[in-house]
């Protein structure tokens, strides 16, 4: 079962990481794939991080973007994972906001700032639990549906110890999700200004 | 309609939420530490420890750099002892090795390797750059448990602790498995003196950051994962914490300072007055530490030992310090008894490290004590029970006499 787990891990970063391939050659050579493209790549360079290629390496290609990165959170799994699909559509600025924010807050925290440490709530913590399921209902009732099939995702990976964590910050939040979340957030603020800007809004008679 | 599914599906893992959590375990008190010496083996032990400490070294691996020994007593009387072993700290081809104490013939075994960077990183399915302290234990169902440090990326700072165990005692271990223990990554976790154990059996194991922070924490360990953690310090001048528990709620844990600048140079302690659950920091313990490794142990009987360099900077002296709390009401009544390193009459260029020491007593009455010998070897002393008892009483002696 031990090995059926790692194996499984490994195959969540051969696709996330086939994933980040495919966003990049689209953002690099400023290209539009097809879905069909999009799968087709998908499956080329998820076996290509999946496999052990040999080489000069002792493993394969996923293991060490693991050792770096270690198992993503369920949530930016998710979100990553659906970003390939034809009908995904762009997530809402509230969700970014609402993520930088407790990512400012709780990293700084966790890593030492003070005696007071947020991460000890996810082992146990029966308030925190609320709060997330809270922030779902709040996302379901601003008619982001996505944001509660995620978060729901998330606890029952948790509860079924799906990853080495057992602690449910680690399936809800991780620093690759509170960097993209801070740096969509700036993006979103910038474009919006810009566009208040362009359209002279910022200069109208009061 | 949508929606009414997905707040069914939350409903369902909320429901999945609080069962799991229904089903954690609740925090324990401390085992108190009891040791049974039987009137035979009190005899036998009180025989063969009338003499001076018993000083040899652990068996030699070939490799230039060896470093962070460790030990735990054996089902069968004997000790087994872990370090790491490689061409320098750090490197690639560090192996985590380990061997065999007999107390009868007062002999070692041959080294073995229990784990080096590829079965770690096989067993682990993730890129493993190098290895560092091992600290084994005994898990609840009496399987030897190893944890060690590993590092991906980087240099220490990018630790995280994994484990291994053993149904043999040691002989063959199981795949490893990684202990989660930071969300950044798992970035910056360190282990390095013993675990102590709760009265439901699991493991409290005294670990340490080493990246933005440099503090101690408190994990709570189940089998192969941690199932919650407490921060024992805070900030960036502490880590390596050791624990001395004292009865089932209260604990006072001792660290290795890190301070900046002109910090003052002592040992930072903190206090547990519920079992680990919360900690705060007290004051320092007024004995120099130089930013090394300290170790320490109980006796059944009380006594407490401390291993540490009691200087402000280098490691070039190791002292034995012991302390009764059964005879003195102040908690930094400590007094060295043994010199047992000594290089301060040599030139600086001269001056040898003796560094990261690791107690472990075999029968709750002696001392087993291994520390790091100059980086190119491991020195191990057995300080018998008669000879500690001998030092016990002259303490008490002193403290009598102090007192009038």
């Amino acid at each position: 079962m031990d090995r059926l787990m790692q194996t499984f891990a490994l195959i969540e970063i051969s696709i996330s990481s086939a994933i980040i391939m495919i966003w990049l050659l689209k953002t690099i050579f400023q290209i539009n794939l097809p879905f069909a493209a999009r799968s087709i790549l998908l499956i080329l360079l998820g076996n290509i991080f999946f496999w052990p290629l040999g080489f000069f390496m002792e493993l394969p290609l996923a293991a060490y973007v693991r050792g770096v990165t270690g198992d993503l959170s369920i949530v930016s799994m998710v979100l990553l994972w659906s970003s390939l699909l034809p009908t995904d559509k762009s997530n809402p600025i509230a969700f970014k906001v609402a993520i930088g924010l407790v990512a400012i807050a709780f990293y700084p925290l966790a890593l030492g700032f003070s005696m007071f440490d947020p991460y000890v709530w996810g082992y146990g913590s029966i308030g925190f639990l609320i709060a997330v399921l809270v922030f779902a209902v709040i996302c379901g009732l601003a008619n982001w549906q996505k944001g509660v099939w995620i978060i729901a995702l998330a606890i029952v990976a948790w509860s079924f110890h799906w990853h080495e964590s057992t602690n449910l910050w680690d399936y809800l939040l991780d620093p690759f999700l509170g960097i993209w979340a801070i740096g969509s957030s700036v993006n979103s603020f910038r474009l919006k200004v810009r566009k208040q800007v362009q359209s002279g809004y910022l200069f109208r008679a009061g | 309609m949508s929606r009414v599914i997905a707040f069914c599906f939350l409903l369902l893992a909320g429901v999945l939420g609080f069962l799991y959590l229904d089903s954690r375990p609740v925090w324990t008190p401390f085992e108190e530490a009891v040791v049974s010496v039987t009137k035979e083996e009190q005899h036998q032990v009180k025989l063969s420890s009338l003499t001076q400490p018993q000083l040899d070294w652990l068996p030699d691996t070939g490799a230039a750099s060896v470093h962070a020994a460790s030990l735990i007593a054996l089902k069968d009387g004997s000790i087994r002892a872990f370090w790491f072993a490689g061409s320098r700290e750090g490197a690639p081809d560090v192996v985590i090795n380990s061997a065999v104490y007999d107390p009868q013939s007062a002999a070692w075994s041959a080294p073995t390797v229990v784990m080096d960077r590829i079965a770690a990183e096989k067993g682990l399915s993730r890129y493993i750059a190098k290895l560092g302290n091992p600290v084994p234990s005994r898990a609840a169902d009496g399987r030897l448990q190893l944890f060690f440090v590993t590092v991906s990326i980087g240099g220490w700072a990018g630790s995280s602790i994994s484990t291994i165990s053993s149904d043999d005692e040691g002989a063959t271990w199981s795949l490893p498995r990684r202990l989660i223990t930071s969300p950044f990554t798992n970035l910056s976790t360190l282990v390095k003196s013993p675990a102590i154990r709760f009265v439901d059996g699991r493991l409290g194991l005294p670990a340490y950051h080493e990246w933005i922070g440099r503090f101690g924490e408190f994990l709570r360990i189940e089998s192969d994962r941690v199932i919650d953690k407490r921060r024992m310090s805070s900030g960036r001048g502490a880590i390596q914490p050791i624990v001395f528990t004292d009865g089932t709620e209260h604990a006072i844990a001792y660290f290795r300072q890190t301070r900046g600048g002109s910090q003052i140079k002592q040992i930072p302690v903190s206090e547990t007055r519920n079992a680990g659950q919360s900690w705060e920091t007290t004051g320092d313990l007024q004995i120099p530490n130089p930013n090394a490794a300290i170790a320490a142990l109980t006796l059944s009987n009380g006594t407490r030992l401390l291993v540490l360099n009691n200087l402000d900077a280098g490691r070039y002296r190791l002292v034995l310090l012991m302390f009764d709390p059964s005879s003195s009401a102040q908690a930094n009544h400590w007094k060295i008894v043994q010199v047992l390193e000594d290089d301060e009459a040599l030139s600086a260029e001269q001056r040898r490290e003796f560094s990261y020491p690791f107690l472990m007593t075999s029968d709750g009455t002696d001392a087993h004590l291994v520390y790091t010998w100059d980086r190119k070897k491991i020195r191990h002393i057995h300080f018998g029970s008669a000879w500690l008892a001998q030092l016990d009483s002259q303490l008490k002696d002193q403290q009598k006499e102090g007192g009038q």
